[in-house]
């Protein structure tokens, strides 16, 4: 009885719907006909056009004839509406194989004697037992074009020439130039110095912030904690505040406190009979400022995650060390910080990987300066991301950030993944060997 | 197994058809041209009557992008002209530096403003990405109306494309309590300079930007320094590290003397704050902040030419605001009308009435209200000796370098011409293969 199996197969195979209809499920079967149609009528008008668009990108740009402009093809458009196409495409090719495998399931079921269902039922089965996949449907197509596919379009642009002065639509075209973009990233002196600069000062910044903020944390929530400590609400409150305020009014009141003639902290040092420091002009001390005042703003963060994890050691562990009479020292090395660790390494990872990206504190403290002569567009301070946004918003680089934009990503995700893959509430040991 | 996939594919079905809908659509109305029939052709429009008159399209209705600082000189200019031609005009505000980077952002896909307003070393690259409609039905008028620097720096390629409303550059603004008269060089402003500057009490006898190329042009270019060479056309030769440049920077070091402080510690706010106190004595800065400091000042304010380099009279940048016609607006004529309307004498006397800017309109040059006000006419003096802007894309690589170069020599006393050799390196990086 092997034929309504095949039968049904090769009906949907030849279009979509047949073997529905050959299975007696008429309604679904023209539904799918009907997407067929929709399809084919779709893809005959737009497939040859996007193929064509993704590969050359455009061949005539935007002309002025007898001083009238006539439009050309505007290649960013077109690699947009080309990749528009080209996902509805996989979309439809997974209907398509899903079509077949239904009509050739459904065939099976015949064989063996049972009904196909009808439309009603089939909506039940859908409603009852496949709620979730069919619910999560909609968000997934939103996602796939409103998160997924700038995401591609983006990645994209590194590997073409987009960029100003010379390769702006819609008068000029752009190209693909393949792995250029990142050639001259990596090795055109000009760009490759820059590059290495910001991204060790990338690193160098996110180990230091992290690393201050946590400690920190951790000593503000330890001393806060200790027994005798009066009006710990109050302190916990003042602590909070850096927190509670907008970093965009903090970081621009703090940026007019350091300035180096006019700010406060200066007023102050010399008043006190200190020498003055360049806070925000020299590049050794303007990274000094960054780190400090990225203390002052995360401390209250790691403190607040800390204080709750201190309430959650049980008492009787420290009741034990007392007996066994361990210091106050060695009851925080072997009791507290290793808890401590246990829970909030995750977290640690994940303030980690945004400290790597912590735009607003460089650039409302910063803007990435002090300038330094032998950068292209980046200052002493500025981190890959900021720098991102110096080629992008004020240069047009787009591809040359889109690629540092790739290279950022490729950092982050696998310090983080190696990271996380390290720790021990990962592998889900034992707390404390 | 069996049915599930049936909500899922109606989902499906109806999701990609409204993306493609709508996706495409936007898409093609610029990309294809038979696809629409409004962006096909924006041109200058060929039924121009015989006396010049453009008639505006039925039904128009323009946006234009305005400066937050101007702005209400373009709102008033907005109510006039609605009340002339019934055409009404909505103002944005978009600072005038950014508005070519967001032209090319959104001209293409059709949101941008139909007329637009910028300084004009933006010229070059707007035009050569086809963003503006050329100055054609209008252009015997312009010319003839407005001062020839002025076109100079409005034109490009040999062809004209704005609608100059004003010239800027900058001055020496003073305090006459403080100085008796204007300083006639700057060797005059370091002595004098030697008297006041006290940097514990925060007084200094001079300030400007020093890490800015813009306000430090003086020193370039008053000794033989340039920046582009052939009246800014040449992109290969590139002046700011030639013997003149490194002449007039000798003055520029020696000025640390008069102002010591990291450049990077002196922003406008700072300036501008010192200046309306007393505590700086002289500023060099632009008409922008005129209003603020009459203001402040009242009759103490003064304004002279900038002080003589070497014995030679200081030679500043001057910018050309212009209106331009996006290529892409729907309404040409229309835009070609308002560009013409708020560029007119009677416009251009508005907005120096409205913020204190110099006319390019010659009838308005020579009339009474610019002669009569001195602060205007201190400022037109320097205008006499200031070079446009180039206008030719590559002055878009020229500032980062460039004031990235002027804080390494005034900060870090690193010697003018090591500093500029490597700032001109850079450009030129970026001119060829930095930039492919």
């Amino acid at each position: 009885m092997d034929r309504y199996r095949n039968k049904a197969t090769i009906l949907s195979l030849i279009s979509m719907g047949l073997g529905q209809i050959y299975n007696r499920q008429f309604i679904k079967g023209f539904v799918y006909l009907l997407i067929e149609a929709y399809a084919i009528i779709y893809f005959s008008s737009n497939l040859g056009r996007s193929l064509w668009g993704i590969v050359t990108l455009g061949d005539t740009p935007r002309m002025r004839v007898n001083g009238k402009w006539i439009d050309g093809d505007h290649s960013i458009f077109i690699l947009i509406q080309s990749l528009i196409t080209i996902l509805l495409l996989i979309i439809f090719v997974i209907i398509y194989i899903m079509n077949v495998r239904d009509a050739r399931k459904t065939a099976e079921k015949r064989e063996n004697g049972i009904q196909p269902n009808s439309f009603k039922q089939s909506i039940r089965y859908v409603l009852d037992y496949k709620f979730a996949q069919a619910f999560l449907t909609l968000p997934a197509i939103g996602i796939l074009f409103f998160t997924v596919m700038p995401i591609i379009f983006m990645v994209m642009l590194a590997f073409t020439n987009y960029s100003a002065p010379n390769h702006i639509p819609p008068a000029k075209l752009i190209d693909w130039v393949g792995f250029d973009t990142f050639r001259d990233l990596i090795s055109l002196k000009t760009w490759s110095h820059t590059f290495y600069g910001v991204l060790t000062w990338t690193i160098i910044w996110a180990v230091l912030s992290t690393v201050t903020t946590y400690f920190g944390g951790l000593l503000v929530a330890l001393l806060i904690n200790q027994k005798g400590i009066k009006f710990k609400g109050l302190w916990r409150t003042i602590l909070i505040i850096p927190y509670a305020i907008p970093q965009l009014i903090s970081l621009l009141v703090m940026r007019n406190m350091f300035n180096g003639q006019f700010g406060p902290v200066n007023q102050y040092l010399g008043y006190f009979g200190f020498g003055q420091l360049p806070w925000l002009t020299d590049p050794f001390w303007a990274k000094v400022t960054v780190i400090v005042v990225n203390m002052w703003v995360g401390i209250p963060v790691s403190m607040i995650l800390i204080m709750g994890v201190l309430t959650t050691i049980p008492r009787d562990m420290y009741e034990a060390a007392e007996v066994d009479g361990a210091s106050n020292y060695q009851k925080f090395r072997i009791v507290t910080l290793p808890m401590i660790l246990f829970t909030t390494a995750p977290t640690l990872i994940a303030q980690f990987a945004g400290n790597i990206n912590n735009f607003n504190a460089i650039f409302l403290l910063t803007s990435g300066n002090p300038v330094v002569g032998d950068y292209q567009y980046a200052g002493a301070t500025d981190l890959l991301v900021t720098w991102l946004y110096k080629l992008t918003l004020d240069q047009n680089k787009y591809n040359m950030a889109s690629a540092v934009g790739i290279i950022i990503f490729l950092i982050i995700a696998s310090f983080s993944i190696y990271n996380y893959r390290r720790t021990k509430s990962f592998k889900e040991e034992d707390m404390i060997q | 197994m069996k049915m599930k996939k049936m909500l899922m594919l109606c989902a499906t079905v109806t999701l990609a058809f409204s993306i493609t809908a709508c996706g495409s659509n936007e898409v093609k109305n610029n990309a294809t041209p038979e696809a629409s029939n409004t962006t096909t052709e924006t041109a200058a429009p060929e039924e121009v009557i015989a006396d010049g008159a453009l008639q505006p399209e039925e039904g128009a209705t323009l946006t234009v992008w305005e400066s937050k600082e101007e702005r209400t000189f373009t709102d008033e200019m907005a109510k006039q002209f609605e009340e002339k031609y019934g055409i009404p005009v909505k103002v944005e505000e978009v600072q005038a530096t950014d508005q070519v980077t967001k032209l090319t952002q959104d001209g293409p896909s059709g949101l941008a403003a139909d007329i637009v307003m910028f300084p004009h070393d933006n010229l070059g690259r707007a035009a050569e990405a086809g963003l503006l409609l050329t100055n054609e039905a209008l252009a015997k008028e312009t010319i003839a109306n407005n001062t020839p620097a002025s076109i100079q720096g409005v034109t490009f390629n040999g062809e004209l494309y704005g609608y100059p409303r004003a010239a800027e550059t900058y001055a020496l603004f003073y305090n006459k309590e403080l100085v008796k008269e204007a300083p006639k060089s700057f060797d005059d402003v370091i002595e004098f300079s030697k008297t006041f500057t006290d940097k514990s009490k925060n007084r200094y006898g001079i300030m400007w930007e020093p890490g800015n190329l813009y306000f430090n042009y003086p020193f370039i270019a008053t000794g033989g320094g340039y920046i582009f060479g052939d009246n800014g056309t040449n992109k290969e030769d590139i002046g700011i590290n030639s013997a003149g440049a490194l002449v007039g920077l000798q003055t520029y070091v020696k000025l640390k003397a008069a102002l010591p402080i990291k450049s990077a510690d002196i922003t406008s706010d700072i300036k501008r704050s010192l200046f309306n106190a007393g505590d700086v004595a002289m500023d060099i800065t632009g008409p922008w902040e005129l209003a603020g400091y009459k203001e402040a000042l009242g009759d103490k304010l003064g304004i002279a030419p900038i002080p003589t380099i070497d014995g030679k009279p200081a030679i500043s940048l001057s910018g050309i605001k212009a209106w331009y016609v996006n290529s892409f607006t729907q309404y040409p004529n229309a835009a070609q009308l308002f560009a013409e309307f708020a560029s007119t004498k009677e416009a251009q006397l508005l907005l120096n009435e409205k913020v204190g800017s110099i006319p390019t309109n010659n009838e308005a040059l020579a009339s009474d209200q610019i002669k009569s006000d001195p602060f205007v006419s201190g400022f037109a003096q320097q205008v006499i000796n200031s070079q446009p802007m180039p206008t030719i894309p590559e002055m878009g690589n020229i500032w980062s370098p460039v004031n990235a170069a002027f804080p390494e020599i005034w900060d870090n006393g690193k010697d003018p011409k090591e500093a500029m050799d490597k700032a001109v390196q850079q450009i030129k990086d970026l001119n060829g293969g930095a930039t492919k």
